[in-house]
């Protein structure tokens, strides 16, 4: 392919799957978010916000030349400014603070979703194990931002104003850096990949990290799903033993009884999220208990045992 | 060697079917077994069934609706605490019976297609009942049962893999299994005329891949068929481990076909207790474990896998049932399997041999 193949490739890659295409994303550009749906949202986004400064560091570390990182060091700053109370990350934390989130909870990244968790940690992951090349073409998400962030910009002036414009400032920040930084970065992969095999590996980074940014929506979307026993599915006692038994058309389940438990609530009425902060309260001391919940209610929708009311 | 907790029950109500589908996988002698069973004593059976632990029956045949007691078959399973799980080709199941069948009791259905249009369908069915099919579809779907399509791939409908998925998608299946024929039963005598080739297996794989990627409604499963994967396909956790079948005559099997097997001795519910059929019978013993495999299986680090294979695949294209499956590369045997793949590279026609009563 020739650069300009190349970059229309990339293009239609990104028209195609980037995350601006999302249920969840389109619900938020048309005001279909509760605050609950909105605070899950930021409070996992920042998890995402915080790996890319380390992802820039790692890409980084690969570039051999100084004018590479003199102009990728860009990125760093941009996120962790020039001092505390500075860069993206504090304007994600005001935006954290705007939507009604307690600021040194987001920070202290507990409540991350699990899925998200997984999808932020394959990002870095993916650079880590990536030549300089292929990681710059995976970051080339940036050319939809720009166009994602004065979507957002917009939409959140419209439709839920009682985020503050305090709240904004990351969005606006942002309409201005990825554009830049998108240029960059597709000029160094139009200018490097230029055997068929780079090429094609440079497309399939780009894909995967479409996949990661969907995944990290899906968890979140998971997340307030109200789920309830799949139609033919049905809760009952081991008649062989002491535990309990989801039975369904292709198979059965065997619970613990942490599992009941948890059964017992998705009766189409609580989101996820509600059951694992009802679980919370039933069981203060319990390690990690929103995680298995969120990890638990995942493994049985996949099986089909539970689905979204 | 103690038996196993069985999961699963396949309860064969019946070899009696309206249609005659050339992979069919009833013994090949399947009109010398009567239907022995009445509706209590598959009523009794359940009963037992669920104090062995068993959780689910899959009422199938043959045709079970072809039993005017079903209703009363059902009630039964509904009342021995079964999911109760019905597989049909949708005729003859009008839209009354289905809403009777679902009053007592019935829990979710499997409906068998052979491909998306009438012709096509009357050509490996050897009937015509394609719109009786669908009816059958909306009819489930209508009455909010959990709706399974279950479609036999080979050559002459692996293209239409994607309108098989959309048709599915169209009657709101919850679930599409596309299963690639077998070597063995009424399919093994068709072989050369169903084996399809790896390029038109590909294909299909691809297609499938997409569709999958496209919705998650319906859930969709595809496997490629052993013959082309150089391991034989796991045989259902092991016979005897998790599944009894009841065939017609009151037969306790480990699996559907296994009544195949030659000089194996299997106990009948009409004599024996449904626990001492599974758990002692010399037909169920005798390929529960390891004790039973052959080299290479019997040092094989996949055998907890795969358990060896399919036993009946093995005997049907080894005439030993305790032989490694052809299907797996390491099979002295497999030759065989590599002969029938070369076999379906080639274009040819071959005539299709249906379902009938004349064993051979
Ligand atoms: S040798 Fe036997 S156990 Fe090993 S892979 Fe082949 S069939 Fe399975
Ligand atoms: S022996 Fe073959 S046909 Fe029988 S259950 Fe095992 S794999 Fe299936």
């Amino acid at each position: 392919m020739s650069p300009e193949e190349l970059e229309s490739a990339l293009r239609t890659l990104l028209a195609e799957r980037y995350h601006d295409h999302h249920p969840f994303n389109l619900r938020m550009h048309e005001g279909r978010l509760s605050p609950e749906e909105i605070r899950t949202w930021v409070r996992n986004r920042y998890y995402y916000q915080t790996r890319i400064p380390i992802k820039d560091g790692i890409i980084l570390a690969k570039a051999e030349s100084p004018e590479f990182r003199r102009e990728w060091l860009h990125r760093i700053r941009d996120h962790d400014g020039d001092g505390p109370g500075d860069g993206g990350l504090e304007l994600w934390l005001s935006l954290a603070e705007a939507v009604g989130l307690d600021r040194s909870e987001v920070e202290r990244l507990t409540l991350v979703l699990p899925g998200v968790r997984a999808a932020c940690d394959d990002y870095v992951k993916l650079v880590e194990s990536s030549d300089l090349l292929t990681s710059v073409a995976a970051s080339l998400t940036e050319m939809s931002a720009g166009e994602i962030m004065r979507e957002r910009l917009a939409a959140f002036e419209r439709h839920y104003p009682w985020v503050g414009e305090e709240g904004l400032r990351y969005f606006r920040s942002r309409t201005v850096q990825a554009p830049r930084d998108a240029a960059h970065g597709l000029h160094f992969v139009l200018a490097h990949a230029r055997s068929d095999e780079d090429q094609r590996r440079c497309i399939a980074a780009l894909e995967r990290k479409c996949e990661i940014l969907w995944r990290l929506l899906d968890a979140i979307e998971a997340a307030h799903a109200r789920p309830r026993l799949a139609p033919g599915a049905r809760l009952r006692v081991d008649p062989a033993g002491t535990g309990d038994l989801v039975v369904m058309a292709e198979r059965a389940i065997r619970l613990s009884p942490s599992g009941r438990e948890i059964v017992e609530l998705c009766d189409g009425t609580r989101s996820v999220e509600a059951i694992a902060s009802l679980l919370r309260e039933r069981h203060p001391d319990a390690e990690g208990i929103e995680d298995d919940v969120h990890e638990f209610v995942a493994g049985l929708r996949r099986v089909r045992a539970l689905e979204a009311a | 060697m103690s038996a196993p907790r069985p999961w699963n029950l396949v309860a064969e109500l019946t070899y009696r079917c309206p249609l005659r589908c050339v992979y069919c996988s009833n013994p090949l002698d399947f009109a010398r077994v009567s239907d022995a069973l009445d509706a209590p004593a598959w009523c009794d059976v359940f009963e037992q069934a669920a104090g062995l632990g068993v959780v689910h029956v899959g009422l199938t045949g043959g045709e079970p609706s072809a039993r005017r007691d079903l209703e009363e078959i059902v009630a039964g399973a509904a009342r021995a605490e079964l999911h109760a799980h019905l597989v049909t080709a949708g005729t003859p199941l009008s839209e009354r019976r289905l809403e009777a069948l679902a009053a007592a009791g019935l829990r979710s259905v499997q409906l068998s297609f052979q491909d998306v249009d009438r012709d096509a369908s009357d050509r490996i069915a050897g009937r015509s009942f394609f719109e009786q099919k669908l009816d059958c579809a909306r009819a489930v779907r209508r009455l909010g049962l959990p709706l399974t399509l279950n479609v036999v791939l080979h050559r002459h409908n692996l293209s239409r893999v994607r309108e098989i998925i959309a048709l599915a998608r169209a009657l709101d299946a919850d679930r599409i299994e596309l299963a690639n024929v077998q070597l063995h039963g009424f399919a093994l005598r068709n072989a050369e005329a169903l084996l399809p080739s790896r390029a038109e297996l590909d294909a299909a794989s691809e297609t499938v891949r997409d569709e999958t990627l496209r919705s998650a409604r319906p859930e969709i499963l595809f496997v490629l068929p052993d013959w082309y994967r150089d391991r034989p396909k796991p045989c259902m956790g092991g016979l005897g481990a998790r599944t009894l079948v009841i065939d017609p005559s009151g037969r306790v099997l480990p699996c559907h076909a296994a009544a195949s097997l030659p000089g194996l001795e299997f106990w009948n519910v009409a004599h024996r207790s449904l626990r001492e059929a599974w758990e002692d019978s010399p037909g169920m013993n005798a390929f529960r474990g390891e004790e039973w495999m052959q080299p290479p299986c019997r040092s094989c680090p996949e055998r907890f896998r795969d358990q060896g294979g399919c036993r009946c695949q093995a005997f049907a294209l080894t005439g030993d049932a305790a032989a490694t499956d052809p299907a797996c590369s390491l099979s002295p045997h497999h030759e065989v399997v590599l002969r029938a793949r070369e076999g379906a590279e080639r274009a040819h026609a071959v005539a299709l041999r249906y379902r009938d009563a004349t064993p051979g």
